[in-house]
C-alpha cells in the first residue's frame, strides 16, 4: 500500500510528513469537510512544532473517528462509541506529558457520549476534542441526531424529526471546559488558530466544527446531493459572535453562531491530581 | 501508610484486593460506587496517591473500563472493580479490551441478582456473565475465583501477572462473603511477590506488529505503550497485524483465532485447582469461591460419617480445568455442584467436561446467604440413597 505516496508524489507535505501514505487516501466522501479539518489540525500541529512522538489522536465512531483512525504516525487510540472521553481520561492521568487531540463526532459526542463528554468539561481534563457536528448519523446512513434541527427528515424521522437539537457548545461552556469554539469546516484559518489555541491552553478545549455532509444530510434532510447547497444551507444560518451582538433574538431564532465561546484559565484534573501527589509526597 | 505494605492484618477481602493490586504494580484504579465491591476504590483512593498512582472514579461504570484501558495503552498496570448491574456495564468495554489485547484486571465482588438484586448479600451468578458476555464472541477469558482473603491478595496479583502474559483483561471473580469477611491477611515482602512487568518490543518501530496474527498461541508477546515511538494503532475494528482496520476475512480470522488460541492453546500455565479427599472418593463436591467454604466442611462431615467423599475447586476458573474434572468424573459415581445459582452455571461446564462419566447434579440457591455444611451434606446423603 505504501505505493499511494510513490503514485501520488504531489501529495500535500503536511501528509508525507505527519500522516501514514500507505493510509491514504482517506474514506471521506465528495464534497465533506473532514478533510479540511484534518488540514487544519495538521497545520495547528506543525505550526506548534508537535510531533508523532508526543502527540496522540484518540478517535470515538463515526464519520469523524473513521478518517482519521490510524492516520497520524504517532499513536492512534480509537475508542468504542461514545467512549473517547473515558480512554482519553486513563490516557491523560497516566501521561500528562504528552498531548491528545480528540476526534469525535456529533452522535459519539453528544449522543452516545453526552455523559462522558459532560464529565469530561468539568474534569477540564487537558486535551483538545474536535466534534465534527454535520447534523446526522453519517457512517450508518442517515439517523436523526442530537444535533439535527427540529422538523427535518431522516431516515428514522420520515415524518419529520420532533426533537430540539443539543448547543454542544453551551453544555462545554456551562460544564467547566476552559476553551469552546465552534466553526464551519470551510473557516480555515479561524479553526486551524482555534485548535492550536485549544492545544496551548490548559484544560478542556472543545471545537464543534459544522460539516456539510452531502451523502446523508444533503440527501435526506435537504433533498439535495450537491454539497455546495448543503453548504450554503449552513452558510445561511450561521452569524459570527461579533454580528450576533447586533441582532434582535427574533434574528438570530434558527441562527447558528460561530467563534470563540470561552477561553478562561481554570485549573483542571491534571494539575490538581498533580498537586496532591505533591501534598502527600511532602506529609 | 505510604508504600507496599507488608505484615500480617486483619482485613476484608475487599481491602486485600486493593492491596494485592499495589502489590502488583498496579497505579491507576478507577471504579464507580457499588455495594459490595466500593471498599476497594475506597481503599485505593487513599493508597493509590501514597505510592505515585492514580485513583479515579468516574462517572459510571463504562467510563472507569474504558479508562483503564486508556491507562493500559499509557503502559499502566490498570484495574477496575464492580459487582451487579455494574459488571453488565462493564462488559461493554471489555471486547474493547479484549479485542486491543490491553492487559488489565477486572474485579467482581458477586452480589445477589439478577438487575439490582440484594446489593449486600453473596451470589455467583456472573460465572457465565464475564465469560460470554461480551458481545461478538471470538475469544477466551481468563478468570480466578478466590476463596478467602488471602488468596484474594495472592490472585489478584496472580491476575496482574496473568494479564500481562497473556496481554489480556482478566477477570479476579470474587463475591460479597469473601468481599466483606475479615480473615487473616500475610502480605510478604515485595522482594518474595513474584511480579510480571510489561514486556517491551525490542524491535525497532518499523518492523514491530502490535498483533501477532500469524502466530495466535504466542505469549508473553511486547507492547508498547503511546509515547514510545511505536505508533500503536488500537481500536474496535477488527485489525491487521498493525493494526489498521480491515473487513478482509483473513484477518477476521486471525484475529478471532489468536483471542481464543492464545488461552485455549496455553492450558498448561492455565490449570490450577485445589484438590482434597479425591484419592479413593467415590463421590465428588466441585465448586469455587465462597461456597467452597461449606462444601469442604460437607465433604469432611462425610468422611467423618465414613462416606468417600472428595473435593474440587477450580481456582483458575476460565478457562475451565476441563481434564482435572474428566479425570475426576472417571473415577466417582456422581459429582454434587453446589453453586449460588438457580439457574445452574459452573454444574454444566462440570457436566461437559465430565463428558457422561459420571452423574452430575446441582444444588442451587438464588444467593444471599452461602449453602450451610449440613445442606449440602444431606443432599450428598441422599443422592448416594
Amino acid at each position: 500500500m505504501t505505493t499511494v505516496a510513490k503514485e501520488f508524489p504531489l501529495l500535500h507535505p503536511l501528509v508525507t510528513k505527519y500522516l501514514r501514505p500507505e493510509r491514504m487516501p482517506h474514506l471521506a466522501c465528495a464534497g465533506c469537510g473532514i478533510g479540511q479539518v484534518l488540514h487544519c489540525t495538521l497545520n495547528a500541529v506543525d505550526e506548534l512544532g508537535l510531533t508523532p512522538l508526543n502527540t496522540v489522536w484518540v478517535q470515538g465512531v463515526g464519520c469523524s473517528s473513521r478518517l482519521s483512525y490510524a492516520l497520524w504516525k504517532g499513536d492512534s487510540i480509537d475508542a468504542h462509541h461514545g467512549r473517547i472521553f473515558a480512554v482519553g481520561t486513563g490516557l491523560k492521568m497516566c501521561r500528562p506529558e504528552l498531548n491528545f487531540i480528540l476526534f469525535t463526532g456529533d452522535g459519539d459526542c453528544a449522543a452516545i457520549g453526552g455523559n462522558h463528554f459532560i464529565h469530561a468539561c468539568r474534569r477540564n481534563l487537558d486535551v483538545v476534542a474536535l466534534m465534527f457536528n454535520n447534523g446526522i448519523y453519517g457512517m450508518t446512513g442517515g439517523q436523526v441526531a442530537p444535533t439535527t434541527p427540529l422538523g427535518a427528515t431522516t431516515t428514522t424521522t420520515p415524518h419529520g424529526n420532533f426533537e430540539d437539537p443539543f448547543d454542544l457548545c453551551k453544555v462545554a461552556e456551562a460544564a467547566g471546559a476552559s476553551y469552546v469554539a465552534r466553526w464551519r469546516a470551510t473557516d480555515f484559518k479561524p479553526l486551524t488558530n482555534s485548535i492550536k489555541r485549544g492545544l496551548q491552553i490548559k484544560g478542556f478545549a472543545f471545537i464543534e466544527v459544522l460539516l456539510a455532509c452531502a451523502t446523508n444530510f444533503g440527501r435526506y434532510v435537504l433533498k439535495t446531493g450537491d454539497p455546495r447547497e448543503v453548504q450554503k444551507w449552513i452558510n445561511d444560518r450561521v452569524v459570527t459572535i461579533k454580528k450576533a451582538k447586533n441582532l434582535s433574538p427574533e434574528k438570530l431564532k434558527d441562527k447558528i453562531l460561530i467563534g470563540e465561546f470561552m477561553r478562561r484559565e481554570r485549573p483542571g484534573i491534571v494539575e490538581n491530581y498533580q498537586s496532591l501527589l505533591k501534598r502527600i509526597k511532602e506529609v | 501508610m505510604k508504600g507496599n505494605k507488608t505484615g500480617i492484618f486483619f482485613v476484608q477481602g475487599d481491602e486485600a484486593i486493593a492491596e494485592g493490586a499495589i502489590a502488583a504494580g498496579c497505579r491507576y484504579f478507577a471504579g464507580y460506587p457499588i455495594t459490595p465491591a466500593q471498599e476497594i476504590a475506597e481503599i485505593l483512593g487513599q493508597r493509590m496517591p501514597e505510592v505515585g498512582g492514580v485513583c479515579m472514579q468516574m462517572e459510571d461504570e463504562l467510563a472507569s473500563i474504558h479508562s483503564i484501558g486508556g491507562a493500559s495503552c499509557a503502559g499502566f498496570k490498570a484495574m477496575t472493580a464492580s459487582s451487579g448491574p455494574g459488571i453488565s456495564l462493564k462488559l461493554e468495554g471489555l471486547g474493547w479490551g479484549i479485542k486491543n489485547e490491553l492487559p488489565y484486571v477486572v474485579v467482581d465482588v458477586q452480589r445477589a441478582g439478577p438487575s439490582n438484586g440484594v446489593a449486600t448479600r453473596v451470589a455467583q451468578g456472573d460465572f457465565y456473565t464475564i465469560r460470554y458476555g461480551s458481545a461478538g464472541g471470538n475469544h477466551a477469558l481468563i478468570a480466578l475465583s478466590p476463596k478467602s482473603v488471602q488468596e484474594a491478595f495472592d490472585l489478584t496479583i496472580e491476575c496482574f501477572n496473568l494479564a500481562e502474559i497473556f496481554r489480556c483483561p482478566v477477570f479476579l471473580l470474587c463475591d460479597e462473603v469473601i468481599g466483606h469477611t475479615r480473615e487473616k491477611l500475610v502480605i510478604p515482602d515485595p522482594s518474595k511477590i513474584k511480579i510480571v512487568e510489561r514486556k517491551k518490543p525490542k524491535d525497532p518501530p518499523e518492523e514491530f506488529l502490535l498483533y501477532p496474527l500469524d502466530d495466535d498461541s504466542v505469549i508473553n508477546y511486547p507492547f508498547p505503550s503511546v509515547g514510545e515511538g511505536y505508533g500503536i494503532c488500537v481500536s474496535p475494528y477488527t485489525h491487521t497485524s498493525k493494526g489498521y482496520p480491515s473487513t478482509e476475512k483473513e484477518h477476521q480470522d486471525k484475529m478471532a483465532s489468536r483471542l481464543t488460541n492464545k488461552i485455549m492453546k496455553n492450558l498448561d500455565k492455565l490449570t490450577k485447582v485445589e484438590k482434597k479427599y479425591l484419592e479413593d472418593a467415590e463421590v465428588a463436591v466441585i465448586t469455587f469461591g465462597a461456597s467452597a467454604r461449606p462444601a469442604l466442611a460437607a465433604v469432611e462431615i462425610a468422611r467423618g460419617n465414613g462416606m468417600k467423599v472428595g473435593f474440587l475447586r477450580p481456582i483458575i476458573i476460565w478457562p475451565f480445568p476441563d481434564e482435572e474434572i474428566y479425570r475426576v468424573a472417571e473415577q466417582v459415581d456422581f459429582i454434587l455442584v453446589p453453586e449460588l445459582n438457580t439457574d445452574g452455571q459452573m454444574v454444566r461446564e462440570v457436566a461437559r467436561a465430565s463428558k457422561g462419566k459420571a452423574e452430575v447434579y446441582h444444588l442451587g440457591s438464588g444467593g444471599i446467604d452461602t449453602h450451610l455444611p449440613d445442606e449440602i451434606w444431606e443432599e450428598i446423603r441422599r443422592l448416594k440413597k
